[in-house]
C-alpha cells in the first residue's frame, strides 16, 4: 500500500527545514477538506467537524528523501458564501489540494470551476493534486476513479483516493504535491528565491546551498506508486541537474 | 714415577741382553730335564724370555731414554768440540769417548760405547737430574713464598682499608638516618599535599569556571552556540550549589562570596552576551517574510528570559525590523506584487473593493500567521503541547492564552509587529468605503471587515491595534452604509405620488427600494459571520428600522398628499398594498420576523379602519345600516319592536334579500384592488345574524319573529349566509338557530 511508504518518509520535525511551501485546500462544502486536514496535522479523524468559517491555517514538516519541508496549509471554507473571503488566500499558492466528495457527484462535476479558479489567482506554476475523499463509503459511490483518473490526466493533475476517516492515503496528497514542487524547484521551473512562488527556503537549505549548488533528492525517485497516473513523475526523475 | 719405570727397564736391557748373549753356553753345558723346568729360576728366565716388550709403554719408556741421552751427547759433543777440535756432530757417543777414539769411527762402535757409559751412569745420570729438578722447585717455591709474603702483606692492608671503610660507613649512615627520617616525613606531607590538591582541584572544578568556559562567557570571538550554553549551565549549577552551601549554620563563608561574587560577573557578561548576540541577530531578520528559528536562538530567548529587561530590550529590536519589514512586504504586495509582476499587485483590483479589501485582510491574516508561528517557535510554544510534537493550533479556533509569560510576550509582539500596517490598510480601506457609491457594496465591504475583526480578535487579541484598527474601519464601512441608506430613505420621502395615475399597487420608487432591501438581506442571509459570535439580528433590525420606516412614513404621507388632490382615489388601499408588499419582501428571510411584526400591527391597525370603513358601506349597500344603528343606539330597556316595527323592518330585509342577489356580494370592486388575498372583509353576515338573534328575542316582542324573518331570503338562517359567502360561522355569539 502506498500508504505505508508514505508514512516511513513523514516523519514530523520541528527544528529546521529545507523548504516552506503554502499549500490551499479547496472545494465544494462538506467533501470533507477540514477532516483531510486535520487528519494530516493530527493523525486522527475530526469528530463533529462544523462547517469551516472562512480560512483555517494549520502547518507541518514533513521529510521527503533527504528534504525537510514546511507545509503552511490554508484550509478554505467550501461555502459559497466565504468564496470571496477564500479567494484572496489563494494568490501566492504553491500547491493546491482539490478536494472533491465521491459519493456526491456534483462536487466533482465543480472541480474545473475550482481548479481555473485556482490558476488563476495562485502563484504560475501551481500544482494541484485532485483528491476523491471518503473513499470508505465505496457502497454510496458516484463518481468512478476511473472517471477522476482521467479527468485528471487531462487537466494535468495528480489524482488519488483517501479516506479521512481510516486515514487512508491521507498524507499521500501533500507528499505529492512537494515531490512534484520539489521537481519543479530542481529542474529550475520554480525559483524559491523569487517572493510570491508560494516557496521559499529555509535556514538549512540556505546553508547546503551555498555550500554546494547541487541539490539531490536522496530516496525521492526511489518508492514508486501504483497508480499510472503518477508514474509521469518518473519521466521527470532527478538527474541530478544544477539548480 | 715414569722414571723409575724408565730406570727399571733401563736396568733389566742390559741383563737380556747378557742372558742372550749366554743362553747358548747354558743349553749346551746343561742338559735339560723335566726337573729343570720346575726350577724357578728357570720360570722366572721362560718369563722374562717370554716378555714382550714391544708394547706401547716400553716402546715410549725406551724413546725417552734415548731421547734423554740423545739430547746429552749432543750437548756435552759439541760442548767438547768446542773445547778441542770440533767433532761432527753426528758422533754423539764418540765425543764422550774422544780420548779414546778419533773422530770418524764407526758410528756403531760410538754408539755402543755410549750405551755402556750411559748403562753405568744411568743411576747417577737420573739422580743428578733428580736433584736438578728438586732444585728448580725449591727456587721456584722459595720465589712463590716470596709473592705469597707480598700477598699477605696487600691482603693486610687493604683489610686496614676495609675497616676504615666500614668505621667511615657507619659513621654515615648513623649521620643519614635523620635525613631519611626527614625526607620520609616529607614525602608523606607531600602525599597529603597532593590529595589537598586534587580536592581543591575538584572543588575549583566545580565551583569555579575554567578558562575555556571563562572564554566562551565573555569573549566575543566565541559564538553563542552549545558551548557557550554549557558555560552557562555550568554558572547557574556552580551558583546553585555555592548557594546550598552558604545555607549552612556556618552562615556565607568568603569563598563562598568571593565564588557568588565571580560567577555573578560571568553570568551577567554571559546574559549581556546573549542580549547582544539577539540583538544583532534581531536586526538582521527584518528582510525575510518567512522566518525560522533554530534551537540556538531558541535557547538563548530562554535564558534571556531570566533577564525581562534585558529580553525586552532586545525585542524591542526583533519588534522594530518587524515592523519595518512587515510594513515593506505588505507595501510590495500592494504595489509591486511578485517579482515577475505574479502574483499581480493588490492595487490592481481597487476597482474592486470587495476584493480588494479582501486581499488586502487575506494578506494580512497570512502575515500574522507566519508571524505567530515564527513567535511561538521564538519562545518554545510551537505547538509543543502535544506528545508528538505537531502544531495544534488553528487560527480559525479562539485561542486560550493561558497566561504564561512567553504567550504574553508572544501577544504583545505580535501585536506590535503587525502595528506598522495599521496605517496603510485603513488608509486604504477607509478610502474604498468612502469612494462606494453602491450602498450594497459598502454593505460587503462592512460585512468582509467585520468578519476579518473578529478573526484578527481571535487571532492576536481583543486589544491589539490592528483589532481596534479594523473594529473602527469596520464602525467607519457600517456608518458609510447607513448613510448611505438612511439618505436613501430621506430621498424616498420627498418623492410625491403621481397624481394621474389611479393605480393602487406600489409605486416604482417603492419597488426600487423594496429591491434593495432584498439585496442586502440576501447578503446579510450569506453573511460570513458566525451565527454563534454577532449579537444576531441586531444591526440588521437597525437596517431594517432605516429601510422599512420611511418606506412606510412616505407610502402613508404620500397617499395623503394624494388623495387631497383626487378624493376617490382609495388611498386606504394604496397604503395596505404597499405594506403588505414590503412585508413580503421580508417574508422569505427568518431572521426579520421581529420586524415583519411590527409591520403587521401597523397593516391591522389600517386594515381595522378599512374594515369599518368598508362594513358600513356594505351595510349601507345591503339597507342594514339604519337597522344596524337602531339596535346599537336603543336603549337595553326598550323594546326593538317599538323602537322598529315589524311593518317598518319588512322592507328592509326585502331590500337585503334583493343585495343578496347583486353581484356586489361576492365582489367588491374596491377589496379586489388589494393585493394581498389574506385581506377579506365579509361582514354582512354578522350584522344579518345580529339582527336575527334581536329579533328573536322574547323581550323585544315581535309577533311571530320567526315568520317575520322566513318572509324574505335567507329565511332568518345566518348560517346559510355564512354559506352563501364561503366563510366559517364567526362564532357562537352570532349564529343562529
Amino acid at each position: 500500500m502506498a500508504l505505508d511508504e508514505y508514512d516511513v518518509d513523514a516523519t514530523e520535525l520541528l527544528e529546521t527545514y529545507d523548504f516552506l511551501m503554502k499549500y490551499i485546500i479547496i472545494g465544494e462544502a462538506g467533501t470533507g477538506k477540514s477532516c483531510l486536514l486535520h487528519h494530516f496535522t493530527h493523525n486522527a479523524f475530526k469528530d463533529h467537524s462544523q462547517h469551516t468559517i472562512g480560512v483555517e491555517f494549520s502547518s507541518r514538516t514533513v521529510k521527503l528523501g533527504e528534504k525537510r519541508i514546511k507545509l503552511q496549509l490554508w484550509d478554505t471554507a467550501g461555502q459559497e458564501r466565504f468564496r470571496s473571503v477564500t479567494r484572496s488566500y489563494y494568490r501566492g499558492a504553491a500547491g493546491v489540494i482539490l478536494v472533491y466528495d465521491i459519493t456526491n457527484r456534483d462536487s466533482f462535476l465543480n472541480m474545473s470551476q475550482w481548479l481555473t479558479d485556482a490558476r488563476a489567482l495562485a502563484s504560475p506554476h501551481l500544482v494541484a493534486v485532485l483528491v476523491g475523499n471518503k473513499s470508505d463509503r465505496e457502497e454510496d459511490r458516484e463518481v468512478e476513479w476511473a472517471e477522476a483518473s482521467r479527468w485528471a490526466a487531462q487537466n494535468d493533475v495528480h489524482f488519488l483516493e483517501v479516506s479521512s476517516l481510516s486515514g487512508d492515503n491521507v498524507e499521500a496528497p501533500f507528499l505529492l504535491a512537494a515531490r512534484s514542487i520539489l521537481l519543479s524547484i530542481e529542474s529550475g521551473i520554480l525559483d524559491p528565491e523569487k517572493a510570491g512562488s508560494g516557496v521559499s527556503y529555509g535556514d538549512r537549505a540556505l546553508r547546503r546551498v551555498t555550500s554546494s549548488s547541487h541539490l539531490s533528492f536522496g530516496s525521492l525517485s526511489g518508492a514508486r506508486r501504483r497508480r499510472s497516473d503518477k508514474l509521469r513523475l518518473k519521466n521527470w526523475a532527478p538527474s541530478g541537474k544544477c539548480c | 714415577m715414569n722414571s723409575d719405570d724408565g730406570l727399571h727397564i733401563v736396568e733389566t736391557l742390559p741383563n737380556w741382553n747378557c742372558i742372550s748373549l749366554s743362553v747358548p753356553s747354558r743349553n749346551a753345558g746343561t742338559p735339560v730335564s723335566a726337573s729343570q723346568t720346575r726350577n724357578p729360576i728357570t720360570i722366572r728366565l721362560r718369563k722374562i724370555l717370554g716378555t714382550n716388550f714391544t708394547d706401547e709403554a716400553t716402546t715410549e719408556a725406551l724413546r725417552t731414554l734415548s731421547e734423554l741421552y740423545g739430547t746429552q751427547t749432543i750437548v756435552s759433543v759439541s760442548g767438547s768440540k768446542a773445547q778441542t777440535n770440533g767433532t761432527d756432530s753426528d758422533n754423539d757417543w764418540s765425543d764422550e769417548d774422544a780420548d779414546v777414539g778419533p773422530v770418524g769411527e764407526d758410528h756403531r762402535e760410538c754408539l755402543n760405547e755410549t750405551a755402556s757409559r750411559a748403562r753405568k751412569n744411568l743411576r747417577r745420570d737420573l739422580e743428578n737430574k733428580l736433584a736438578q729438578g728438586s732444585q728448580q722447585f725449591l727456587q721456584a717455591f722459595s720465589e712463590v713464598d716470596q709473592k705469597l709474603d707480598e700477598l699477605q702483606n696487600h691482603v693486610a692492608a687493604m683489610r686496614v682499608a676495609c675497616d676504615e671503610a666500614e668505621t667511615q660507613l657507619r659513621l654515615s649512615s648513623e649521620a643519614s638516618q635523620s635525613l631519611l627520617d626527614r625526607a620520609e616525613s616529607l614525602r608523606s606531607e607531600r602525599e597529603e599535599v597532593e590529595i589537598r590538591k586534587s580536592i581543591v582541584m575538584l572543588f575549583l572544578n566545580r565551583f569555579t569556571l575554567n578558562d575555556e568556559e571563562a572564554e566562551a562567557m565573555t569573549s566575543r570571538d566565541v559564538p553563542i552556540g552549545p558551548r557557550f550554553f554549557e558555560a552557562m549551565n555550568k554558572t547557574e549549577h556552580i551558583r546553585n550549589d555555592c548557594r546550598v552551601l552558604m545555607s549552612g549554620e556556618d552562615g556565607p563563608t568568603k569563598a563562598g562570596l568571593d565564588i557568588m561574587a565571580s560567577t555573578s560577573s560571568y553570568l551577567e557578561q554571559g546574559y549581556e552576551k546573549i542580549y547582544r548576540w539577539c540583538s544583532f541577530e534581531f536586526r538582521q531578520m527584518g528582510r525575510d517574510t518567512q522566518l525560522e528559528v533554530d534551537s540556538t536562538m531558541q535557547q538563548a530567548i530562554c535564558r534571556l528570559s531570566q533577564r525581562p529587561e534585558l529580553l525586552s530590550e532586545a525585542l524591542a529590536f526583533l519588534t522594530q525590523t518587524r515592523q519595518t519589514g512587515l510594513l515593506s512586504a505588505f507595501l510590495d504586495a500592494l504595489t509591486r506584487g511578485g517579482p515577475s509582476g505574479l502574483p499581480r499587485p493588490i492595487e490592481l483590483h481597487a476597482h474592486d473593493p470587495i476584493r480588494y479589501v479582501g486581499d488586502m485582510l487575506a494578506w494580512v491574516h497570512q502575515a500574522i500567521a507566519a508571524e505567530c508561528e515564527f513567535l511561538e517557535s521564538l519562545f518554545g510554544l510551537g505547538g509543543g503541547q502535544e506528545d508528538d510534537g505537531r502544531t495544534r493550533r488553528m487560527v480559525g479556533a479562539v485561542r486560550t492564552f493561558r497566561g504564561s509569560e512567553e504567550e504574553g510576550w508572544v501577544k504583545e509582539l505580535l501585536n506590535s509587529a503587525v502595528t506598522k500596517l495599521c496605517v496603510p490598510l485603513k488608509v486604504r480601506v477607509q478610502q474604498t468605503v468612502r469612494s462606494q457609491e453602491s450602498s450594497i457594496v459598502s454593505y460587503k465591504v462592512a460585512n468582509l471587515l467585520q468578519y476579518y475583526m473578529l478573526t484578527m480578535r481571535r487571532t492576536i487579541g481583543e486589544d491589539a491595534l490592528l483589532s481596534t484598527t479594523l473594529s473602527e474601519i469596520t464602525d467607519v464601512s457600517y456608518k458609510v452604509f447607513f448613510d448611505a441608506i438612511e439618505a436613501h430613505g430621506r430621498a424616498l420621502l420627498r418623492i410625491s405620488l403621481d397624481p394621474d395615475d389611479s393605480s393602487l399597487t406600489p409605486p416604482l420608487p417603492i419597488l426600487e427600494h423594496a429591491q434593495l432591501l432584498r439585496e442586502i438581506m440576501q447578503v446579510y442571509d450569506s453573511s460570513l459571520l458566525d451565527d454563534t459570535t454577532a449579537e444576531p439580528g441586531q444591526t440588521f433590525n437597525r437596517i431594517l428600522d432605516v429601510m422599512l420606516d420611511p418606506a412606510m412614513e412616505m407610502c402613508a404621507a404620500a397617499a395623503e398628499e394624494k388623495a387631497r388632490y383626487r378624493p376617490q382615489w382609495d388611498r386606504a388601499v394604496f397604503v395596505l398594498n404597499c405594506w403588505c408588499y414590503l412585508q413580503n419582501v421580508l417574508e422569505a428571510f427568518e431572521f426579520t420576523s421581529e420586524k415583519r411584526r411590527t409591520i403587521q400591527e401597523k397593516i391591522d391597525k389600517r386594515v381595522k379602519f378599512l374594515e369599518d370603513e368598508h362594513y358600513e358601506n356594505i351595510l349601507r349597500d345591503a339597507s342594514l345600516y339604519d337597522t344596524v344603528a337602531i339596535i346599537k343606539s336603543k336603549s337595553p330597556s326598550d323594546r326593538l319592536s317599538h323602537v322598529l316595527p315589524a311593518q317598518q323592518l319588512q322592507p328592509t330585509l326585502a331590500r337585503f334579500s334583493l343585495w343578496l342577489s347583486s353581484p356586489e356580494v361576492v365582489h367588491s370592486p374596491r377589496l379586489s384592488a388589494l393585493t394581498s388575498p389574506s385581506l377579506h372583509f365579509y361582514h354582512p353576515p354578522r350584522a344579518y345574524a345580529q339582527l336575527c338573534e334581536e329579533v328573536r328575542k322574547p323581550e323585544n316582542r315581535y309577533e311571530a319573529a320567526s315568520t317575520l324573518l322566513g318572509m324574505e331570503r335567507p329565511f332568518g338562517q345566518a348560517g346559510v349566509l355564512w354559506a352563501i359567502f364561503g366563510l366559517e360561522e364567526e362564532s357562537e355569539e352570532f349564529a343562529a338557530d
